[in-house]
């Protein structure tokens, strides 16, 4: 290529963008340190400035993509000619340069978001100045270490193609970017946070300028998880959605103590308490994120997830270390500031389920680290290598979610403050009757097992919950009013976004934990061998290997089976594993053929490689209930956290605004 | 100060931690065998025409088990990567054919001698290669692809199962594993 290429070109947008960020971090502390109101406009400014040429570099190397230009390293490396256009689209976030290219660009978008949007408070200052330091790193490794933009020379004629588990299905367009805007989000609260100590105002101003922040975050984080379930549950073909492998454990912990942040700041709003540990949570919940970057691209941990190494892990850890130190530093410091001064009135009240509820998660977290870490600390005091295996995070964690689960249907019942009253062992005794209704049914119907009845208890506990609520929160409207009950049910979920919110999420997780139930406790995996022409029985099915297939364009050669699945001669589904090879690629991927119900999955994976001539397939079957309630209960949860946002439009209706000024004028 | 020590602590033993994890280097993330260290089935499979004057019309693994080395290579000639693979395969048993028993199996392939003959051909393979018409011994291997190449030590245990191509490094690498037992 002549003239300037793409690689310099987004190259000089990278080391633009770092000058900016720098001196949004330099110019916005200075000018937080002098108060001086020009250089503080001056690191605002750097912030939309960081964001512009973020985003010129990730337009560059969309350009390079689309245009396969295999000048550019990331695009010889990570692209091929031949790939259908969303994957090259997604390819930006199929290896490590770009995918942390990605994370800057969405770190500067919420950065610049900020600056253009945050109320001037005493604190903006400071918080900005973190987000500049935490955007100056994102920006500096892939400006300075893994950087994307290399020239390449003598130019490729084609590259490989992202991994082929990557371009096996869309689910890898969202999930990556999710867990991005979840991690980024969770940036925000963090600043304000560190912005609180710095400025010693550790009261609650910090978290009331950072609540929609932290639920965006969360809602994101929570999408991202459930996201990446499924997509394992699409493409690895075990017919599983969650391994306690390492990478997922390092996004299920900030997501662990996230959640306990979101309940605990409730109760520093309420009652100026937790002020300290919401410091500490918040702090942990960032340093998990770095964390969690670090151990999975590094390959410090063993990991299916393969990740590049180099330079980005020293990089990540040392980071890491830093933010642990100043942050954990600054919170020591001030500790006289931030020492709660209240104790706890009543230990059953609103703020103790909430205490309660923070110890579980937390104590969760600290299970799962213990579990992803102990490999390495058993090889680093003794030398031996072990695995932890999924038996070690069940038996640790179900428990704990027991917990969770039967808070998550009192705490809001609870008052706030007071002793509980005579109207709370009522609302108790129908939750009490409901988890014991459900547990006889379900033993009934031959359920047998102390965690399985135990769900499904507590998910009639909640139920029971959810529906005391809406009934108190809606009868007495009713009773006083002339409106009818749809029209109170809707007023009542329009006038109380963040509680009506926060029970969809709540219903969400119910929904959940149902599927996670039949999914795990009731799932049947077996070896089937099927002659074509042949059929075998599975589960009350007839599996029939009608014949095989090819597929093949461009890209991808897919080879399989063509399986008629039928219960009593009649046809349900025609489900055709695969095994699917791409273009540029050695590994091949074996693709598995869901049949989604309600009730079940039938889940169809090739055990072996068909070949044009054999007569015989071997088949991974495997049956799973209720998997489909953990995609839609992920669902209702992102939508109750979306529902939460929702801004209250201050619109009141005209009578009402009548009554109000003429009460003004009085 | 109390707490700034702690915090101290703290940083610096998980910071001793990790960075122990990140000098030790990359854990091995190859998913070993079921059947390492555990003898490997013999069988008996018909030869290709070209080897039969050398070894009879079919070649009994059960022979060779427990008293020389053994490599069996499992190939189709529809897998691409089995075509990257087969000079190196050549060259090394040109190089160590004289104390190391190269066997190729043709598997998953059924019927298809002609293609079979023109992948043997093509590269002049000189270690005898057998038909699996029923992908029988695939499956008594516990293959998931091809190629996949196996390791046999003199006593016929398996010593290393490798999946995907491989190339001659690894091909040295291993027969000097195999030979110096």
């Amino acid at each position: 290529m002549t003239g300037l290429g793409l690689g310099p070109l987004g190259g000089a947008a990278l080391l633009l963008a770092l000058a900016f960020a720098a001196w949004g971090l330099i110019g916005g502390a200075l000018g937080a340190i002098r108060r001086d109101a020009r250089l503080l406009a001056s690191a605002r400014q750097a912030a939309v400035a960081t964001f512009l040429a973020m985003t010129a570099a990730i337009a560059v190397m969309e350009i390079a993509l689309l245009t396969d230009d295999f000048s550019v390293s990331y695009v010889a490396e990570t692209s091929r000619i031949g790939s259908p256009l969303w994957v090259k689209v997604v390819t930006l976030w199929a290896a490590l340069e770009g995918s942390l290219l990605l994370w800057g660009w969405l770190l500067s978008g919420y950065w610049a978001l900020l600056a253009s949007v945050a109320p001037n408070t005493p604190l903006r200052p400071w918080a900005l100045a973190v987000m500049a330091g935490v955007q100056t790193f994102f920006v500096a490794v892939p400006a300075l270490m893994a950087p994307p933009f290399q020239v390449v020379s003598p130019v490729p004629m084609d590259g490989p193609g992202p991994n082929p588990l990557l371009q096996n299905h869309w689910m890898m367009a969202v999930h990556p970017v999710l867990m991005y805007l979840g991690f980024v989000g969770l940036t925000v609260p963090f600043a304000y946070a560190m912005a609180a100590l710095i400025t010693r105002l550790p009261g609650s101003e910090w978290m009331a300028q950072t609540r929609r922040w932290t639920l965006i975050g969360w809602g994101f984080l929570t999408a991202a998880i459930i996201a990446g379930g499924w997509w394992s549950y699409e493409v690895l073909g075990w017919g599983g959605y969650w391994a306690w492998d390492p990478v997922e454990n390092v996004s299920f912990m900030p997501w662990l103590t996230a959640t306990a942040f979101i309940h605990s700041v409730q109760v520093q709003e309420r009652r100026r308490m937790l002020k300290a540990w919401n410091l500490l949570l918040i702090t942990l919940t960032f340093s998990l994120t770095l964390l969690g970057t670090f151990l999975t691209r590094s390959g410090v941990i063993s990991s299916v997830h393969a990740f590049g190494d180099g330079p980005v892990g020293p990089a990540f850890l040392a980071f890491f270390l830093l933010v642990m130190a100043v942050s954990l530093g600054l919170v020591a410091w001030r500790w006289d500031q931030v020492r709660d001064r209240a104790d706890l009135d009543h230990p059953v009240s609103r703020e103790g389920s909430f205490l309660a509820g923070n110890v579980l998660f937390l104590a969760m977290t600290f299970a799962v680290l213990l579990g992803t870490l102990f490999p390495l600390i058993v090889e680093a005091v003794s030398g031996d290598k072990v695995t932890v295996g999924a038996p070690f995070f069940d038996q640790a964690s179900l428990p704990l979610w027991m917990g969770v689960l039967f808070l998550m249907g009192v705490g809001p019942l609870l008052p706030w403050r007071r002793a509980p009253d005579q109207s709370l062992r009522v609302n108790l005794a129908w939750m009490s009757g409901a988890a014991l209704a459900a547990a006889a049914v379900a033993l009934a119907l031959g359920m047998r097992g102390v965690y399985p009845l135990l769900t499904i208890a507590l998910a009639a506990w909640n139920l029971a919950s959810l529906t005391l609520l809406i009934l108190g929160a809606v009868v007495p409207r009713v009773r006083v009013g002339t409106r009818s009950v749809a029209q109170v049910l809707r007023a009542y979920a329009f006038e109380n976004r963040r509680r009506f919110g926060s029970m969809i999420v709540h219903f969400g997780v119910v929904v959940v934990a149902l599927g996670i139930l039949g999914s795990s406790g009731y799932r049947v995996d077996e070896q089937i061998r099927v002659d074509f022409g042949g059929s075998a029985e599975f589960q009350g099915f007839e599996l029939t290997a009608v014949d095989r297939f090819m597929d093949q364009d461009e890209n991808r050669i897919s080879a399989g089976a063509i399986v008629d699945v039928t219960r009593n001669g009649r046809p349900i589904a025609t489900l055709r594993p695969r095994i699917n090879a791409f273009a540029g690629q050695q590994m091949t991927v074996p693709t598995p053929s869901v049949l989604y119900t309600p009730w079940y999955d039938i889940y169809l994976n090739l055990g072996s490689a068909v070949g044009p001539e054999q007569d015989f397939v071997v088949l991974r079957a495997v049956r799973s209930p209720l998997i489909l309630w953990i995609w839609i209960g992920g669902a209702i949860m992102a939508l109750g956290t979306a529902y939460a946002l929702t801004p209250v439009r201050r619109t009141v209706p005209a009578t009402r605004r009548a009554t109000r000024e003429e009460s003004a004028r009085t | 100060m109390t707490r700034l020590l702690l915090v101290i602590g703290v940083t610096v033993l998980l910071g001793g931690l990790f960075l122990f994890g990140l000098l030790r280097g990359q854990p091995d993330r190859n998913i070993e065998s079921a059947r390492l260290d555990r003898s490997v089935p013999a069988f008996e499979l018909p030869l290709y025409p070209r080897y039969q004057g050398a070894y009879g019309p079919t070649l009994d693994l059960a022979d060779s088990l427990g008293t020389e080395p053994l490599i069996v290579n499992f190939w189709a000639s529809w897998c691409g990567p089995c075509y990257q693979e087969a000079p190196d395969l050549q060259e090394a048993w040109r190089r160590h054919g004289e104390r190391v028993l190269f066997v190729g199996v043709q598997t998953q392939d059924r019927g298809k001698r002609a293609e079979g003959r023109s992948f043997i051909d093509r590269f002049d393979l000189g270690f005898p290669n057998v038909i699996d018409d029923d992908s029988a011994i695939s499956i008594d291997y516990g293959l998931f692809g091809v190629p996949e190449t196996f390791f046999v030590r003199r006593d016929g245990t398996l010593m290393y199962k490798h999946t995907g191509p491989v190339d001659l490094e690894l091909l040295e690498d291993k027969i000097a594993e195999l030979t110096a037992s």
